[in-house]
């Protein structure tokens, strides 16, 4: 599985993608649970968020969905924070 | 919440009126259902004060005039996601040990300040909002913003950014957007977004000078000088006196900020570039600041005020709209044909901006 965010907005204005694949890793299961509830949660346009906040898209095998802070779930938190820290 | 009709209490508070807009156009009816429901009491409730039952205060319209005095109560979330957390400060209390917590209601204070003593402007709806400011949000988010009726300011991840509170001018750019959302409501994408944008740089860096005592010419015009950690090659977020030249670094990339026209960027991204655009009419306003001299927020600030505050700017106004309202309020309070206009239309035309 491959995920992929981008998050861009922000009170600097500076864009981050970041991207990590699942296949060999040993907490792949984790990885992929994460993903789908976090794709399912997710909006098919984006949405304007408030002044300032964080725009992400979000992709999952070629699936994109959108999110914005601060209504993010703790699964599309979770998941964003750490292929922002973990990926590449 | 007392006064919400039933309703999602999601949609009662946190959203502005343009996300309830679009949501109320939204497929999903489980988005779109409650957005419309919300805009039509909102509907109802305009003319009488909306704030109050949101705070659950008194419903009655007030009949003394609003205090001079702030009424400031700073939270930490504690590094989670929670709004608004744990009060750590209320109006009028001593400081205490948290730097960010002391910072915030300083800056709170000041941003105050300026809008009573140079506009008259009672906080940010002008009639007395308690200024209410979350600090420690999430584990080190490297982000600060306005959620539509409080700021929320991350710590910075000790890499790129420090703690958001650092920079005065921040604090005044999210409570700017607070103004700005009770007054124009510019739509928060495009054009009307990076005036939004714009707005709260313009306001934020006065804040800043109205703090430090500084003239137009002793200004720096950076937003966010020190916020970046010192590994960063950049001294400042954006520039208005010299857009696209706040930051040139391997890890950020350069500062893609125009200062004219001719290198408008058109892009989805950034809700259509609104960090990116707002280059344009902030350098409109250093020219026409530093062109008239003097402090700041006296002629150029009351100009571009009267023209976001005036009741002719729309939800959804362009570049040169506003651009044709600061020449009307540079007409009006100042005179035809004085120096103000004169500067005014000089600083438009020189970024290229047409006044429509």
């Amino acid at each position: 599985m491959r995920i992929q965010v981008r998050r861009t907005g922000g009170f600097a204005g500076i864009e981050r993608h970041a991207e990590v694949n699942t296949s060999g890793r040993p907490d792949a299961h984790e990885w992929h649970a994460l993903a789908e509830k976090a794709v399912a949660e997710g909006r098919g346009t984006p949405p304007i968020g408030v002044p300032d906040g964080f725009s992400y898209q979000l992709t999952v095998d070629g699936r994109t969905v959108y999110a914005a802070d601060p209504r993010l779930t703790d699964e599309q938190r979770k998941l964003i924070s750490r292929v922002l820290k973990e990926g590449a | 919440m007392t006064n919400n009709g039933g309703l999602e209490p999601v949609f009662c508070t946190i959203v502005p009126p343009h996300v309830l807009d679009k949501l109320a156009r939204n497929e999903d009816p489980a988005l779109s259902g409650p957005a419309r429901r919300t805009l039509v009491r909102d509907a109802q409730e305009r003319g009488r004060r909306r704030v109050s039952a949101e705070f659950g205060l008194a419903a009655a319209p007030r009949a003394k005039a609003p205090s001079d005095q702030p009424l400031r109560t700073l939270y930490d979330a504690g590094h989670t996601t929670d709004l608004p957390g744990t009060e750590v400060r209320a109006e009028g209390s001593e400081p205490g040990q948290d730097a960010t917590v002391n910072r915030a209601y300083s800056g709170l204070g000041a941003t105050f300040d300026l809008y009573l003593k140079a506009y008259g402007r009672h906080s940010i709806d002008g009639d007395g909002l308690p200024l209410d400011a979350t600090v420690h949000y999430d584990e080190n988010y490297g982000n600060a913003f306005w959620n539509g009726e409080q700021m929320v300011f991350g710590d910075g991840d000790g890499e790129i950014f420090l703690d958001f509170t650092i920079p005065i001018d921040v604090i005044g750019h999210e409570l700017t957007h607070g103004v700005t959302q009770y007054t124009a409501n510019l739509t928060y994408y495009g054009q009307p977004g990076a005036l939004n944008e714009s707005m709260s740089d313009v306001f934020g860096s006065l804040i800043k000078q109205y703090t430090l005592g500084q003239t137009a010419a002793e200004a720096d015009w950076l937003i966010g000088a020190g916020l970046l950690a010192p590994s960063v090659t950049g001294k400042a977020l954006r520039s208005m006196k010299e857009p696209g030249s706040a930051y040139d670094d391997d890890v950020l990339g350069k500062d893609p900020q125009p200062a004219t026209m001719d290198d408008y960027v058109r892009t989805g991204r950034d809700n259509g570039g609104v960090h990116i655009n707002s280059g344009i009419p902030n350098h409109a306003f250093y020219l026409a600041a530093t062109t008239l001299g003097g402090y700041a927020w006296e002629k150029a600030g009351q100009i571009w005020y009267d023209a976001l505050t005036g009741g002719e700017l729309t939800e959804r106004a362009f570049f040169g709209d506003f651009a044709r309202l600061t020449v009307q309020a540079a007409r009006e309070r100042f005179g035809d044909g004085g120096e103000e206009l004169q500067a005014v239309e000089k600083a438009w035309e020189q970024v290229g901006v047409r006044v429509l």
